[in-house]
């Protein structure tokens, strides 16, 4: 019988959804079982650590205590010496307080917080504009706008790379260390701005053009109708591309790797975590722990977002 | 409060011609309705007034002021969509007081009318509610709720009702009545539905492919209606439409003679008409009537033993087909005539109610 569930059917069923998301996860799984080992354990298959080691995640959040480096008595004296006039002891102490050779993490994820969710919000806000044009406005070329829109992921980035950057160098940009930052932020949002027109575009597509028609017989201009009617009913699909537009700029390396090489001041994370990788004293509790902080905001940003993301928002508002 | 003027208002959408050519004064207070089949315009027309649609030509003019190029919402129009259209993210009362939140209306005040109109509607138990969790009937009220909560100076009404089960129907259009009597704001009002132009209107605007086929009382559009397509587009069942021959003396229907005299609803009096014209006859349903039931005047005539092919009781009346001149004919007769089918009949009608329009054009004679 049509749609007749047997037990026989939902145990398989149940055991292929399990297989599969084991599958995919295994791999996550990994990471947070390194990054929680000791050293000693590292060679362990078993994904359960031995003992619990937090020390990668603590240095890396910057919550281990600035290290007292002992100060070799010679230095010591030298600085006892009453002579010495304060700022030059100070200088001599120092070299060895600091914690330099620390991964400052902290920074990178603000970079990386910098240009995702700046890209993103920038990206989310043309998309809006770009896609409430294709969807409801009429005009010479907007079929082929709107087909064409698509077509810039025909060509993979790694191709327009050197292009880029030439052209980027060619005016002057890429010369500057805020030049740069401005063109990666370009490209983050030209990257995603298509995708982000083409979804919201459906969405609105979707959103009765009637609504609107009603909120400006209240007395809305048509841009306070799009804000109090669309924008709202949109929202699923805003957090949506919010999110893609978010996760492309975080994960994103290739471009970052060369428009940020001689600036570390903003590398983001990816950036980095290459970098710990081919570090001569690669620790791998503190690689992995690196990699489950990267990952942590996404999956923070998807908990957040699935918030608005119930979908059926525009039920009941017009009839047939 | 406005009177409305549409001079010679048309509308083009690309090369099709939707709105041909509308000439129409609406009055302060007045209760309008274009009526007309699907596709004439209708919606298009009350879209222009609106500002939805910009008129491809012509003046819209409402108080004293040309509107021609301003936007909708600087109008100061309230409308009630076919589709209600309501704010799915806002609750009902949320989009019933919208438009005051918007203009910033003092709070109590707003309270007041809130109250006012969701007592009028019967909407208090369901303020809180979305519209995804009203019925359609509701839903239908709320929409009404957010145009008349309004101080508009006009009300335009898009087939309001046609998404309304039968019944609910007839209650809204009579609430829509009594709402129109209390505040008498000027409406337009648009349906394809004879009734709710009968019913409703101060003024009946018949469309047609464009254009206005008349415009008029209900009593006149329903008497004196200017053409076929008129006569047989409003009332209930349609006009009957039958082929005849005019004389000099008289009216042959069939094996019937007409007293072309007393047909006093035809104006025979620029040319008479040669002798052996072909006419088309049109008498109303509700104008026949049992012999027995009804004292016989002046101007009455008799189809004598008409035999009866069909009943259709319909509680107080009945209509009865019968076959005349060749074509099939509907009479509305009341609940005292038990005739059934297959019987013969003499039926009665007034001539004075008998309506001639040329064959051609269609139009009245
Ligand atoms: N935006 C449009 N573009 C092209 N044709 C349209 C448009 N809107 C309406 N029409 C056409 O105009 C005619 C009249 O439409 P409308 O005024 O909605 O009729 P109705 O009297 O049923 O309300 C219809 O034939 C419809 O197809
Ligand atoms: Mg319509």
């Amino acid at each position: 019988m049509l749609g007749k569930r047997t037990i026989k059917g939902r145990i398989g069923f149940a055991f292929a959804v399990v297989m599969l998301v084991c599958f995919s996860l295994l791999p996550f799984a990994q990471i947070l079982s390194t990054s929680l080992k000791h050293q000693f354990d590292w060679g362990n298959p078993s994904l359960i650590p031995q003992a619990l080691n937090l020390n990668a995640y603590k240095e890396l959040l910057g919550l281990t205590e600035v290290k007292k480096v002992e100060i070799p008595v010679a230095i010591q004296k030298i600085l006892d010496n009453p002579k010495l006039p304060q700022d030059k002891k100070d200088a001599i102490a120092a070299k060895y307080v600091a914690n330099d050779n620390l991964f400052p993490f902290g920074k990178y994820m603000l970079n990386s917080i910098m240009f995702s969710v700046g890209a993103a919000f920038i990206s989310l806000i043309f998309a809006v504009m770009g896609a409430y044009a294709i969807s409801r406005l009429r005009f010479k070329g907007q079929v082929v706008i709107q087909r064409s829109v698509l077509f810039v992921y025909m060509v993979g980035g790694v191709l327009l790379m050197v292009p880029l950057y030439q052209m980027a160098m060619n005016i002057g940009l890429a010369s500057t260390m805020w030049g740069s930052v401005v063109c990666l932020f370009l490209i983050y949002i030209v990257q995603t701005l298509p995708v982000g027109m083409y979804m919201l575009g459906n969405y609105f597509r979707g959103i009765p053009f009637a609504l609107e028609e009603a909120a400006m017989m209240d007395g809305c201009s048509r841009t306070e109708a799009i804000i109090k009617v669309v924008l709202p009913l949109s929202l699923p699909m805003l957090a949506t591309v919010f999110i893609y537009c978010f996760i492309i700029g975080w994960n994103e390396y290739l471009f970052a790797s060369v428009f940020l090489k001689q600036y570390p001041e903003f590398h983001t994370l990816p950036l980095a975590l290459q970098e710990l990788f081919v570090s001569k004293n690669a620790i791998w509790d503190r690689i992995m722990a690196a990699s489950m902080l990267t990952l942590a905001p996404i999956v923070v940003c998807f908990l957040f977002a699935s918030r608005f993301m119930k979908g059926g928002k525009t039920d009941g508002g017009v009839k047939g | 409060m406005a009177s409305i003027s549409l001079k010679n208002i048309v509308k083009n959408y690309g090369k099709t011609s939707v709105v041909k050519n509308i000439d129409l004064e609406i009055e302060d207070g007045e209760f309008v309705v274009l009526v007309g089949p699907s596709g004439c315009g209708k919606s298009t027309t009350l879209r222009m007034i609106a500002g939805l649609e910009q008129a491809s030509s012509g003046d819209i003019v409402i108080g004293d002021k040309v509107m021609n190029d301003i936007e909708p919402q600087h109008r100061n129009i309230a409308m009630v969509f076919q589709n209600y259209a309501l704010y799915p993210h806002k609750s009902v009362r949320e989009n019933i007081v919208f438009a005051l939140r918007r203009l910033k209306v003092d709070e109590q005040e707003l309270q007041r009318r809130l109250v006012e109109i969701s007592e009028m509607l019967q909407l208090e138990e369901l303020l809180d509610r979305k519209p995804a969790d009203l019925s359609g009937g509701q839903r239908q009220r709320v929409a009404m709720g957010r145009a008349i909560i309004r101080d508009a100076d006009v009300f335009l009404f898009d087939e309001p009702l046609s998404n309304l089960d039968a019944k609910l129907r007839g209650h809204m259009r009579t609430e829509i009545g009594k709402i129109h009597n209390k505040f008498g704001r000027t409406s337009v009002y648009v349906t394809h539905d004879q009734i709710e132009a009968m019913t409703l209107a101060d003024k009946v605007v018949v469309l047609h492919d464009g254009y206005i086929a008349q415009a008029g009382t209900p009593m006149e559009i329903y008497l004196d209606p200017v053409n076929i397509f008129v006569a047989q587009f409003i009332g209930s069942p349609s006009m009957n439409i039958v082929d005849a021959t005019l004389h000099n003396d008289y009216l042959q229907l069939g094996e019937h003679k007409l007293p072309r005299n007393k047909l006093s609803a035809v104006s025979f009096d620029d040319e008479i008409p040669s002798e052996g014209q072909p006419v088309k006859v049109g008498i109303r349903p509700d104008f026949f009537n049992d012999k027995k039931y009804f004292t016989q005047s002046d101007s009455s005539f008799i189809f004598e033993a008409m035999t009866i092919e069909l009943v259709e009781p319909m509680g107080f009346d009945k209509e009865v087909l019968f076959n005349l001149a060749g074509a099939s004919i509907k009479a509305r007769l009341d609940l005292r005539s038990d005739v059934k089918r297959g019987e013969k009949l003499d039926l009665l009608i007034d001539l004075s109610r008998v309506l001639l329009f040329d064959t051609n054009s269609e139009l009245r004679l």
